[in-house]
Protein backbone atom coordinates (compact mmCIF):
# COMPACT_ATOMS: atom_id res chain seq x y z
CA UNK A 1 0.00 0.00 0.00
CA UNK A 2 2.61 2.28 0.80
CA UNK A 3 3.77 3.37 -3.42
CA UNK A 4 0.08 4.43 -3.37
CA UNK A 5 0.15 6.23 -0.47
CA UNK A 6 3.59 8.41 -1.77
CA UNK A 7 1.80 8.27 -5.47
CA UNK A 8 -1.67 9.94 -4.16
CA UNK A 9 0.46 12.41 -1.69
CA UNK A 10 2.48 13.53 -4.95
CA UNK A 11 -0.15 13.95 -6.78
CA UNK A 12 -1.43 16.17 -4.20
CA UNK A 13 0.84 18.33 -4.16
CA UNK A 14 0.95 19.09 -8.21
CA UNK A 15 -0.12 22.31 -8.77
CA UNK A 16 -1.92 21.75 -12.14
CA UNK A 17 -4.17 19.16 -10.10
CA UNK A 18 -5.06 21.76 -7.93
CA UNK A 19 -9.04 21.97 -9.44
CA UNK A 20 -9.36 18.61 -9.13
CA UNK A 21 -8.64 17.87 -5.57
CA UNK A 22 -12.36 16.20 -5.06
CA UNK A 23 -10.98 13.43 -7.39
CA UNK A 24 -8.28 13.06 -5.36
CA UNK A 25 -10.21 13.26 -2.42
CA UNK A 26 -12.20 10.68 -3.48
CA UNK A 27 -9.40 8.71 -4.90
CA UNK A 28 -7.74 9.28 -1.29
CA UNK A 29 -10.98 7.83 0.71
CA UNK A 30 -11.58 4.94 -1.95
CA UNK A 31 -8.20 3.37 -1.09
CA UNK A 32 -7.55 4.56 2.88
CA UNK A 33 -10.57 5.19 3.93
CA UNK A 34 -10.34 9.10 5.91
CA UNK A 35 -10.79 9.95 9.21
CA UNK A 36 -12.96 12.80 8.71
CA UNK A 37 -16.84 12.37 9.72
CA UNK A 38 -19.65 12.97 6.94
CA UNK A 39 -21.03 16.42 6.34
CA UNK A 40 -23.68 15.22 3.76
CA UNK A 41 -27.21 15.60 4.45
CA UNK A 42 -29.70 13.79 5.90
CA UNK A 43 -28.61 11.03 8.24
CA UNK A 44 -28.83 12.39 12.20
CA UNK A 45 -29.88 9.24 13.97
CA UNK A 46 -27.39 6.67 15.66
CA UNK A 47 -23.56 6.72 14.19
CA UNK A 48 -24.40 5.60 10.83
CA UNK A 49 -22.81 7.96 8.37
CA UNK A 50 -23.19 8.55 4.69
CA UNK A 51 -20.49 5.93 3.85
CA UNK A 52 -21.90 3.31 5.66
CA UNK A 53 -25.09 3.60 4.70
CA UNK A 54 -24.32 3.66 0.83
CA UNK A 55 -21.97 0.37 1.39
CA UNK A 56 -24.69 -1.61 3.15
CA UNK A 57 -26.56 -0.92 -0.47
CA UNK A 58 -23.83 -1.81 -2.19
CA UNK A 59 -23.51 -5.02 -0.21
CA UNK A 60 -26.99 -5.34 -0.74
CA UNK A 61 -26.46 -4.76 -4.49
CA UNK A 62 -24.05 -7.59 -4.88
CA UNK A 63 -26.21 -10.46 -5.51
CA UNK A 64 -28.36 -9.03 -7.61
CA UNK A 65 -25.18 -8.20 -9.69
CA UNK A 66 -23.79 -11.17 -9.80
CA UNK A 67 -26.66 -13.28 -10.77
CA UNK A 68 -26.72 -10.64 -13.79
CA UNK A 69 -22.82 -10.88 -14.72
CA UNK A 70 -23.74 -15.14 -14.69
CA UNK A 71 -26.89 -14.57 -16.74
CA UNK A 72 -25.78 -12.11 -19.45
CA UNK A 73 -21.80 -12.91 -18.98
CA UNK A 74 -19.30 -9.92 -20.22
CA UNK A 75 -22.30 -7.97 -21.40
CA UNK A 76 -23.45 -6.87 -17.91
CA UNK A 77 -19.80 -5.75 -16.96
CA UNK A 78 -19.53 -3.41 -20.05
CA UNK A 79 -23.01 -1.49 -19.25
CA UNK A 80 -22.08 -1.36 -15.64
CA UNK A 81 -18.02 -0.19 -16.14
CA UNK A 82 -19.94 2.55 -18.69
CA UNK A 83 -22.46 3.67 -16.05
CA UNK A 84 -19.82 4.15 -13.63
CA UNK A 85 -17.16 5.63 -15.76
CA UNK A 86 -20.27 8.12 -17.48
CA UNK A 87 -21.98 9.25 -13.94
CA UNK A 88 -18.68 9.78 -12.85
CA UNK A 89 -17.46 12.20 -14.96
CA UNK A 90 -20.57 14.20 -14.87
CA UNK A 91 -20.12 14.01 -10.41
CA UNK A 92 -16.81 14.82 -10.74
CA UNK A 93 -17.46 17.69 -13.06
CA UNK A 94 -19.75 19.21 -10.24
CA UNK A 95 -17.38 19.22 -7.69
CA UNK A 96 -14.75 20.66 -9.29
CA UNK A 97 -16.52 23.49 -10.89
CA UNK A 98 -19.01 23.78 -7.59
CA UNK A 99 -16.62 22.82 -5.16
CA UNK A 100 -18.25 20.54 -3.51
CA UNK A 101 -16.95 16.78 -1.73
CA UNK A 102 -17.75 13.58 -3.93
CA UNK A 103 -20.27 11.71 -2.44
CA UNK A 104 -20.79 7.80 -1.87
CA UNK A 105 -24.19 8.44 -3.08
CA UNK A 106 -23.49 7.84 -6.39
CA UNK A 107 -21.35 4.25 -6.06
CA UNK A 108 -25.05 3.17 -5.50
CA UNK A 109 -26.81 5.10 -8.45
CA UNK A 110 -24.02 3.78 -10.72
CA UNK A 111 -24.65 0.53 -9.90
CA UNK A 112 -28.45 0.42 -9.59
CA UNK A 113 -29.12 2.16 -13.08
CA UNK A 114 -27.30 -0.56 -15.32
CA UNK A 115 -29.39 -3.22 -12.84
CA UNK A 116 -32.85 -1.91 -14.62
CA UNK A 117 -31.42 -1.88 -18.10
CA UNK A 118 -32.36 -4.46 -20.71
CA UNK A 119 -29.03 -6.27 -21.45
CA UNK A 120 -28.57 -5.38 -25.33
CA UNK A 121 -29.12 -1.55 -24.15
CA UNK A 122 -26.50 0.12 -26.35
CA UNK A 123 -23.66 1.76 -24.35
CA UNK A 124 -24.00 5.04 -25.60
CA UNK A 125 -27.40 4.73 -24.30
CA UNK A 126 -26.34 3.49 -21.08
CA UNK A 127 -24.11 6.76 -20.86
CA UNK A 128 -26.71 9.28 -21.93
CA UNK A 129 -28.96 7.89 -19.33
CA UNK A 130 -26.99 8.05 -16.31
CA UNK A 131 -25.83 11.51 -17.02
CA UNK A 132 -29.27 12.65 -17.54
CA UNK A 133 -29.94 11.02 -14.34
CA UNK A 134 -27.37 12.31 -12.66
CA UNK A 135 -27.49 15.63 -13.63
CA UNK A 136 -31.18 16.59 -13.82
CA UNK A 137 -32.13 14.12 -11.06
CA UNK A 138 -29.36 14.71 -8.23
CA UNK A 139 -26.58 17.17 -9.25
CA UNK A 140 -29.00 20.38 -10.09
CA UNK A 141 -30.89 19.72 -6.89
CA UNK A 142 -27.70 20.12 -4.89
CA UNK A 143 -26.16 16.53 -5.12
CA UNK A 144 -26.49 13.26 -2.68
CA UNK A 145 -29.05 13.86 -0.08
CA UNK A 146 -31.03 17.05 -1.94
CA UNK A 147 -32.56 15.37 -4.99
CA UNK A 148 -36.21 14.99 -5.04
CA UNK A 149 -36.38 12.36 -7.44
CA UNK A 150 -34.24 8.66 -7.52
CA UNK A 151 -31.39 9.58 -10.02
CA UNK A 152 -31.12 6.10 -11.43
CA UNK A 153 -34.98 5.90 -12.21
CA UNK A 154 -34.71 9.74 -13.68
CA UNK A 155 -32.38 8.17 -16.17
CA UNK A 156 -34.36 5.42 -16.98
CA UNK A 157 -37.57 6.82 -17.25
CA UNK A 158 -35.60 9.64 -19.63
CA UNK A 159 -34.04 6.50 -22.06
CA UNK A 160 -37.36 5.04 -21.85
CA UNK A 161 -39.30 7.86 -23.23
CA UNK A 162 -36.43 9.03 -25.69
CA UNK A 163 -35.78 5.85 -27.13
CA UNK A 164 -38.53 3.65 -26.82
CA UNK A 165 -37.81 1.21 -29.91
CA UNK A 166 -34.51 0.19 -27.83
CA UNK A 167 -35.53 0.24 -24.52
CA UNK A 168 -39.21 -1.58 -24.67
CA UNK A 169 -38.71 -4.19 -27.22
CA UNK A 170 -34.83 -5.69 -26.92
CA UNK A 171 -34.83 -8.19 -24.64
CA UNK A 172 -32.41 -11.07 -24.55
CA UNK A 173 -33.30 -14.77 -23.73
CA UNK A 174 -31.03 -15.51 -20.98
CA UNK A 175 -30.70 -19.14 -21.74
CA UNK A 176 -30.15 -18.72 -25.26
CA UNK A 177 -29.38 -15.77 -25.80
CA UNK A 178 -31.38 -15.16 -28.21
CA UNK A 179 -32.82 -11.76 -28.89
CA UNK A 180 -36.73 -11.51 -27.84
CA UNK A 181 -39.24 -8.61 -27.86
CA UNK A 182 -41.10 -9.93 -25.19
CA UNK A 183 -40.60 -10.08 -21.19
CA UNK A 184 -43.18 -12.54 -19.19
CA UNK A 185 -45.62 -9.31 -18.75
CA UNK A 186 -46.43 -8.24 -22.15
CA UNK A 187 -46.55 -12.31 -22.80
CA UNK A 188 -49.31 -12.40 -20.77
CA UNK A 189 -50.93 -8.96 -21.97
CA UNK A 190 -50.84 -10.51 -25.84
CA UNK A 191 -51.68 -14.01 -25.02
CA UNK A 192 -52.44 -14.64 -21.53
CA UNK A 193 -49.94 -17.39 -21.23
CA UNK A 194 -48.02 -17.18 -17.63
CA UNK A 195 -44.56 -18.22 -17.30
CA UNK A 196 -43.65 -20.54 -14.41
CA UNK A 197 -42.95 -19.63 -11.39
CA UNK A 198 -39.70 -21.25 -10.76
CA UNK A 199 -38.65 -19.73 -13.69
CA UNK A 200 -39.23 -16.47 -12.81
CA UNK A 201 -37.67 -16.83 -9.10
CA UNK A 202 -34.62 -17.97 -10.67
CA UNK A 203 -34.55 -15.63 -13.18
CA UNK A 204 -34.38 -17.60 -16.47
CA UNK A 205 -36.83 -15.55 -18.00
CA UNK A 206 -35.97 -12.35 -20.00
CA UNK A 207 -35.77 -8.92 -18.28
CA UNK A 208 -33.60 -6.44 -17.15
CA UNK A 209 -30.34 -7.34 -15.98
CA UNK A 210 -30.32 -7.18 -12.41
CA UNK A 211 -34.36 -7.28 -12.19
CA UNK A 212 -34.76 -11.14 -12.79
CA UNK A 213 -32.99 -13.40 -10.54
CA UNK A 214 -35.89 -12.78 -7.90
CA UNK A 215 -34.03 -15.29 -5.39
CA UNK A 216 -30.57 -12.69 -4.93
CA UNK A 217 -33.25 -9.64 -4.78
CA UNK A 218 -34.96 -11.03 -1.91
CA UNK A 219 -31.90 -11.88 -0.12
CA UNK A 220 -30.40 -8.63 -1.02
CA UNK A 221 -33.95 -6.58 0.50
CA UNK A 222 -33.49 -8.89 3.49
CA UNK A 223 -29.58 -7.81 4.13
CA UNK A 224 -31.13 -4.34 3.69
CA UNK A 225 -34.22 -4.16 6.14
CA UNK A 226 -32.09 -6.53 8.54
CA UNK A 227 -29.19 -3.62 8.58
CA UNK A 228 -32.33 -0.61 8.85
CA UNK A 229 -30.79 1.04 5.62
CA UNK A 230 -33.86 0.27 3.67
CA UNK A 231 -37.33 0.63 5.77
CA UNK A 232 -39.22 -2.24 6.10
CA UNK A 233 -42.22 -0.52 5.95
CA UNK A 234 -41.85 0.36 2.24
CA UNK A 235 -40.90 -2.39 0.61
CA UNK A 236 -43.96 -4.17 2.18
CA UNK A 237 -46.67 -2.01 1.75
CA UNK A 238 -45.50 -1.70 -1.63
CA UNK A 239 -45.55 -5.72 -2.14
CA UNK A 240 -48.53 -5.97 -0.03
CA UNK A 241 -50.54 -3.73 -2.02
CA UNK A 242 -49.74 -4.85 -5.34
CA UNK A 243 -50.81 -8.15 -4.55
CA UNK A 244 -54.11 -6.99 -2.91
CA UNK A 245 -54.88 -4.97 -5.66
CA UNK A 246 -54.12 -7.92 -7.98
CA UNK A 247 -56.24 -10.31 -6.27
CA UNK A 248 -59.06 -7.63 -6.30
CA UNK A 249 -58.44 -6.62 -9.68
CA UNK A 250 -57.63 -10.20 -11.24
CA UNK A 251 -60.95 -11.56 -9.45
CA UNK A 252 -63.21 -8.80 -11.44
CA UNK A 253 -61.07 -8.42 -14.51
CA UNK A 254 -59.15 -11.20 -15.22
CA UNK A 255 -58.24 -10.63 -18.70
CA UNK A 256 -56.88 -7.31 -17.87
CA UNK A 257 -55.08 -7.70 -14.42
CA UNK A 258 -53.14 -10.56 -14.33
CA UNK A 259 -52.93 -12.83 -10.83
CA UNK A 260 -51.62 -11.68 -8.20
CA UNK A 261 -48.15 -13.61 -7.51
CA UNK A 262 -47.10 -13.39 -10.84
CA UNK A 263 -47.59 -9.65 -11.07
CA UNK A 264 -45.51 -9.68 -7.51
CA UNK A 265 -42.63 -12.34 -9.25
CA UNK A 266 -42.52 -10.33 -12.79
CA UNK A 267 -40.80 -6.94 -13.99
CA UNK A 268 -38.87 -5.00 -11.73
CA UNK A 269 -41.55 -4.88 -8.52
CA UNK A 270 -39.36 -6.74 -6.71
CA UNK A 271 -35.93 -4.77 -7.48
CA UNK A 272 -38.04 -1.26 -7.09
CA UNK A 273 -39.72 -2.05 -4.14
CA UNK A 274 -36.55 -2.92 -2.49
CA UNK A 275 -33.97 -0.68 -3.96
CA UNK A 276 -35.42 2.24 -5.00
CA UNK A 277 -38.79 2.58 -3.30
CA UNK A 278 -36.60 2.82 -0.17
CA UNK A 279 -34.09 5.44 -1.11
CA UNK A 280 -34.61 7.46 2.51
CA UNK A 281 -33.90 10.79 0.52
CA UNK A 282 -36.67 10.24 -1.94
CA UNK A 283 -39.59 8.65 0.13
CA UNK A 284 -41.23 10.35 3.14
CA UNK A 285 -39.86 10.40 6.35
CA UNK A 286 -42.73 9.74 8.39
CA UNK A 287 -44.30 6.68 8.99
CA UNK A 288 -47.71 7.74 7.97
CA UNK A 289 -46.17 8.77 4.81
CA UNK A 290 -44.10 5.64 4.27
CA UNK A 291 -47.35 3.80 4.60
CA UNK A 292 -49.31 5.96 2.22
CA UNK A 293 -45.94 6.09 -0.38
CA UNK A 294 -46.09 2.38 0.10
CA UNK A 295 -49.55 1.40 -0.94
CA UNK A 296 -49.96 4.49 -3.84
CA UNK A 297 -46.73 2.86 -5.34
CA UNK A 298 -48.69 -0.68 -5.46
CA UNK A 299 -52.36 0.62 -6.61
CA UNK A 300 -50.25 2.68 -9.51
CA UNK A 301 -47.93 0.00 -10.48
CA UNK A 302 -51.04 -2.49 -11.33
CA UNK A 303 -52.98 0.53 -12.95
CA UNK A 304 -49.84 1.24 -15.67
CA UNK A 305 -49.37 -2.14 -15.97
CA UNK A 306 -53.12 -3.17 -16.58
CA UNK A 307 -54.60 -0.49 -18.15
CA UNK A 308 -51.79 2.06 -19.96
CA UNK A 309 -50.01 1.26 -23.25
CA UNK A 310 -46.63 0.93 -20.90
CA UNK A 311 -45.77 -2.94 -20.26
CA UNK A 312 -44.37 -1.94 -16.85
CA UNK A 313 -45.19 0.18 -14.16
CA UNK A 314 -42.98 -0.04 -11.18
CA UNK A 315 -40.24 2.88 -12.86
CA UNK A 316 -43.12 5.66 -13.51
CA UNK A 317 -44.93 4.99 -9.81
CA UNK A 318 -41.62 5.22 -7.93
CA UNK A 319 -41.19 8.70 -9.91
CA UNK A 320 -44.56 9.91 -9.14
CA UNK A 321 -44.70 9.07 -6.05
CA UNK A 322 -40.92 10.55 -5.50
CA UNK A 323 -42.84 14.08 -6.34
CA UNK A 324 -45.78 13.49 -4.33
CA UNK A 325 -43.11 12.68 -1.25
CA UNK A 326 -42.67 16.82 -0.21
CA UNK A 327 -46.60 17.30 -0.08
CA UNK A 328 -46.88 13.74 1.87
CA UNK A 329 -44.96 14.76 4.16
CA UNK A 330 -46.34 18.77 4.40
CA UNK A 331 -49.50 16.79 4.85
CA UNK A 332 -48.70 14.45 7.96
CA UNK A 333 -46.52 16.95 9.78
CA UNK A 334 -49.80 19.41 9.41
CA UNK A 335 -52.35 16.92 10.93
CA UNK A 336 -50.32 14.66 13.44
CA UNK A 337 -47.73 17.91 14.89
CA UNK A 338 -51.16 20.47 15.11
CA UNK A 339 -49.88 22.91 18.16
CA UNK A 340 -51.82 22.51 21.39
CA UNK A 341 -54.88 24.49 21.80
CA UNK A 342 -54.45 25.75 24.97
CA UNK B 1 -72.05 8.20 -15.43
CA UNK B 2 -68.47 5.57 -16.63
CA UNK B 3 -67.89 8.13 -19.37
CA UNK B 4 -67.88 11.04 -16.88
CA UNK B 5 -65.59 9.95 -14.78
CA UNK B 6 -63.45 8.69 -17.55
CA UNK B 7 -63.01 12.36 -18.79
CA UNK B 8 -62.50 13.02 -15.16
CA UNK B 9 -59.70 10.79 -14.67
CA UNK B 10 -58.51 11.35 -17.79
CA UNK B 11 -58.41 15.39 -17.46
CA UNK B 12 -56.15 15.08 -13.89
CA UNK B 13 -54.09 11.87 -15.38
CA UNK B 14 -53.99 11.41 -19.35
CA UNK B 15 -54.32 14.93 -20.08
CA UNK B 16 -53.31 17.17 -17.09
CA UNK B 17 -53.10 20.42 -18.25
CA UNK B 18 -50.25 21.86 -16.71
CA UNK B 19 -48.03 18.89 -17.35
CA UNK B 20 -49.07 17.29 -20.77
CA UNK B 21 -50.28 20.17 -22.32
CA UNK B 22 -48.09 23.09 -20.29
CA UNK B 23 -50.66 25.69 -20.00
CA UNK B 24 -51.45 28.19 -17.56
CA UNK B 25 -47.59 28.01 -16.64
CA UNK B 26 -47.11 31.46 -15.78
CA UNK B 27 -48.92 31.08 -12.34
CA UNK B 28 -47.29 27.37 -12.05
CA UNK B 29 -44.34 28.96 -12.01
CA UNK B 30 -44.94 32.42 -10.04
CA UNK B 31 -47.14 31.27 -7.35
CA UNK B 32 -45.52 27.41 -6.57
CA UNK B 33 -43.20 29.06 -4.14
CA UNK B 34 -45.36 28.50 -1.17
CA UNK B 35 -48.18 25.83 -0.46
CA UNK B 36 -50.15 28.28 0.78
CA UNK B 37 -50.42 30.55 -1.91
CA UNK B 38 -50.52 27.66 -4.60
CA UNK B 39 -53.80 26.16 -2.31
CA UNK B 40 -54.74 29.68 -2.38
CA UNK B 41 -54.46 30.18 -6.71
CA UNK B 42 -56.04 26.60 -7.28
CA UNK B 43 -59.05 26.98 -5.22
CA UNK B 44 -59.95 30.38 -7.65
CA UNK B 45 -58.73 28.38 -10.47
CA UNK B 46 -61.32 25.65 -9.83
CA UNK B 47 -63.86 28.08 -9.25
CA UNK B 48 -63.20 30.41 -12.10
CA UNK B 49 -62.13 27.55 -14.82
CA UNK B 50 -65.83 25.57 -14.14
CA UNK B 51 -67.85 28.91 -14.09
CA UNK B 52 -66.52 30.33 -17.24
CA UNK B 53 -66.90 26.79 -19.05
CA UNK B 54 -70.33 26.67 -17.79
CA UNK B 55 -71.16 29.92 -19.09
CA UNK B 56 -69.30 29.88 -22.38
CA UNK B 57 -70.78 26.47 -23.44
CA UNK B 58 -74.47 28.07 -23.63
CA UNK B 59 -73.01 31.22 -25.91
CA UNK B 60 -71.21 29.17 -28.07
CA UNK B 61 -73.48 26.45 -29.16
CA UNK B 62 -76.94 28.66 -28.50
CA UNK B 63 -75.61 31.69 -29.88
CA UNK B 64 -72.65 31.19 -31.27
CA UNK B 65 -73.79 28.33 -33.58
CA UNK B 66 -77.06 29.24 -35.05
CA UNK B 67 -75.66 32.66 -36.23
CA UNK B 68 -73.17 31.00 -37.64
CA UNK B 69 -70.34 33.41 -36.16
CA UNK B 70 -67.70 30.49 -34.46
CA UNK B 71 -64.86 32.72 -36.14
CA UNK B 72 -64.86 35.05 -32.85
CA UNK B 73 -64.98 33.09 -30.45
CA UNK B 74 -61.77 33.38 -29.24
CA UNK B 75 -62.73 37.02 -28.74
CA UNK B 76 -65.84 36.56 -26.85
CA UNK B 77 -64.28 33.88 -24.60
CA UNK B 78 -61.89 35.90 -23.64
CA UNK B 79 -64.38 38.77 -22.69
CA UNK B 80 -67.02 36.38 -20.98
CA UNK B 81 -63.68 35.68 -18.64
CA UNK B 82 -62.57 39.04 -17.98
CA UNK B 83 -65.99 40.10 -17.25
CA UNK B 84 -67.40 36.90 -15.13
CA UNK B 85 -64.53 36.99 -12.99
CA UNK B 86 -64.94 40.76 -12.34
CA UNK B 87 -68.67 39.98 -11.74
CA UNK B 88 -67.60 37.80 -9.53
CA UNK B 89 -65.28 39.59 -7.61
CA UNK B 90 -68.16 42.46 -7.39
CA UNK B 91 -70.65 39.76 -6.19
CA UNK B 92 -67.97 39.03 -3.35
CA UNK B 93 -66.99 42.33 -2.31
CA UNK B 94 -70.94 43.02 -1.44
CA UNK B 95 -71.86 39.85 -0.14
CA UNK B 96 -69.14 37.75 1.35
CA UNK B 97 -66.23 39.83 1.92
CA UNK B 98 -64.20 37.04 4.36
CA UNK B 99 -64.28 35.06 1.34
CA UNK B 100 -62.99 37.80 -1.27
CA UNK B 101 -60.16 38.50 1.53
CA UNK B 102 -59.36 35.07 1.12
CA UNK B 103 -58.78 35.01 -2.77
CA UNK B 104 -56.90 38.41 -2.58
CA UNK B 105 -55.31 39.25 -5.60
CA UNK B 106 -55.44 35.32 -7.13
CA UNK B 107 -58.76 36.28 -8.25
CA UNK B 108 -58.27 38.69 -10.64
CA UNK B 109 -55.34 37.30 -11.29
CA UNK B 110 -57.04 34.01 -13.26
CA UNK B 111 -58.50 36.48 -15.83
CA UNK B 112 -54.31 36.35 -17.43
CA UNK B 113 -54.24 32.53 -16.45
CA UNK B 114 -54.10 30.59 -20.31
CA UNK B 115 -55.97 26.94 -17.94
CA UNK B 116 -59.01 29.00 -18.07
CA UNK B 117 -59.32 29.85 -22.20
CA UNK B 118 -57.85 26.40 -22.96
CA UNK B 119 -60.73 24.61 -21.40
CA UNK B 120 -63.11 26.58 -22.97
CA UNK B 121 -61.12 25.50 -26.56
CA UNK B 122 -60.71 22.17 -25.83
CA UNK B 123 -64.85 22.29 -24.71
CA UNK B 124 -65.49 23.56 -28.79
CA UNK B 125 -62.20 20.67 -30.19
CA UNK B 126 -63.66 18.03 -28.54
CA UNK B 127 -67.14 18.66 -29.00
CA UNK B 128 -68.36 17.82 -25.14
CA UNK B 129 -72.26 17.74 -24.38
CA UNK B 130 -72.79 20.58 -21.11
CA UNK B 131 -72.75 17.93 -18.47
CA UNK B 132 -69.26 16.25 -19.78
CA UNK B 133 -68.05 20.24 -20.61
CA UNK B 134 -68.76 20.48 -16.84
CA UNK B 135 -66.69 17.36 -15.88
CA UNK B 136 -64.02 17.88 -17.88
CA UNK B 137 -63.08 21.17 -16.43
CA UNK B 138 -63.14 20.28 -12.94
CA UNK B 139 -61.04 17.64 -13.68
CA UNK B 140 -58.72 19.94 -15.52
CA UNK B 141 -58.66 22.18 -12.41
CA UNK B 142 -58.44 19.01 -10.33
CA UNK B 143 -55.54 18.61 -12.54
CA UNK B 144 -53.87 22.17 -12.58
CA UNK B 145 -54.14 22.06 -8.79
CA UNK B 146 -52.72 19.11 -8.25
CA UNK B 147 -49.40 19.73 -10.49
CA UNK B 148 -48.76 23.16 -8.75
CA UNK B 149 -49.64 21.72 -4.96
CA UNK B 150 -46.61 18.95 -6.03
CA UNK B 151 -44.24 21.62 -6.86
CA UNK B 152 -44.97 23.96 -4.34
CA UNK B 153 -44.26 21.33 -1.72
CA UNK B 154 -40.92 20.21 -3.85
CA UNK B 155 -40.33 23.91 -3.72
CA UNK B 156 -40.68 24.31 0.21
CA UNK B 157 -38.44 21.40 0.49
CA UNK B 158 -35.72 22.64 -1.72
CA UNK B 159 -35.50 26.04 0.27
CA UNK B 160 -34.72 23.46 3.54
CA UNK B 161 -32.25 21.37 1.81
CA UNK B 162 -31.04 21.86 -1.95
CA UNK B 163 -28.32 23.50 -3.04
CA UNK B 164 -29.59 24.72 -6.48
CA UNK B 165 -27.27 26.50 -8.85
CA UNK B 166 -27.47 29.84 -8.64
CA UNK B 167 -28.42 30.04 -12.28
CA UNK B 168 -31.28 27.34 -12.21
CA UNK B 169 -32.93 29.15 -8.91
CA UNK B 170 -36.32 29.89 -8.99
CA UNK B 171 -37.94 29.62 -12.30
CA UNK B 172 -35.04 27.31 -13.99
CA UNK B 173 -35.17 24.59 -11.44
CA UNK B 174 -39.32 24.49 -11.67
CA UNK B 175 -39.05 23.90 -15.22
CA UNK B 176 -36.52 20.65 -14.42
CA UNK B 177 -38.84 19.54 -11.89
CA UNK B 178 -42.44 20.23 -14.10
CA UNK B 179 -40.28 18.20 -17.31
CA UNK B 180 -39.31 15.27 -14.97
CA UNK B 181 -42.96 14.68 -13.51
CA UNK B 182 -44.32 15.45 -17.23
CA UNK B 183 -42.05 12.33 -18.10
CA UNK B 184 -43.66 10.09 -15.56
CA UNK B 185 -47.13 10.97 -16.14
CA UNK B 186 -46.26 9.81 -19.62
CA UNK B 187 -46.67 6.19 -17.93
CA UNK B 188 -50.46 7.12 -17.37
CA UNK B 189 -50.61 7.03 -21.27
CA UNK B 190 -52.72 5.04 -23.11
CA UNK B 191 -55.53 4.58 -20.15
CA UNK B 192 -58.26 6.23 -20.59
CA UNK B 193 -59.71 8.23 -23.48
CA UNK B 194 -60.17 11.84 -23.23
CA UNK B 195 -63.12 11.97 -26.03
Amino acid sequence: MKPIRLLIDKLYKIRALNKAKPMLDAMDAAMFGTDETTRGKPHIVDTIDTKRYMSCAIAALVPAALASVYFYGFRAIMIIAVSYAAGLFVEFMFAVIRKHKIHEGFLVTGLIFPLVLPPTTPLWIVAVGVMFGVFFGKEVFGGTGRNIFNPALVGRLFITIAFPAIMTTNWQDPLTDAITSATPLSVYNSEGIMAPYLDLLIGTQPGSMGETCRIAIILGGIFLMFTRVGNWRIPVCYIGSVFIAALAGNHFLPEKIAPPLFQVLTGGLLFGAMFMATDPVTSPFSKAGKYFFGISCGILTVLIRSFSANVEGVMFSIVIMNAFTPLIDYIVLKFKFRPVKI
Amino acid sequence: MAHALTIFIAAILTHNIALTYLLGMCPFISLSRSIKTAFGMSIAVIFVVTLTAAINWPIYHKILVPLESEIIYYIVFIIVIAASVQLVEMIMERFFPPLQAAFGIFLPLITVNCTVLAVSLFMVLRDYSYGMTLVFALGSAVGWMLAIMIVAAINEKLKLIGDIPGGLKGSGIIMIIAGIIALAFMGFGGMVDIN
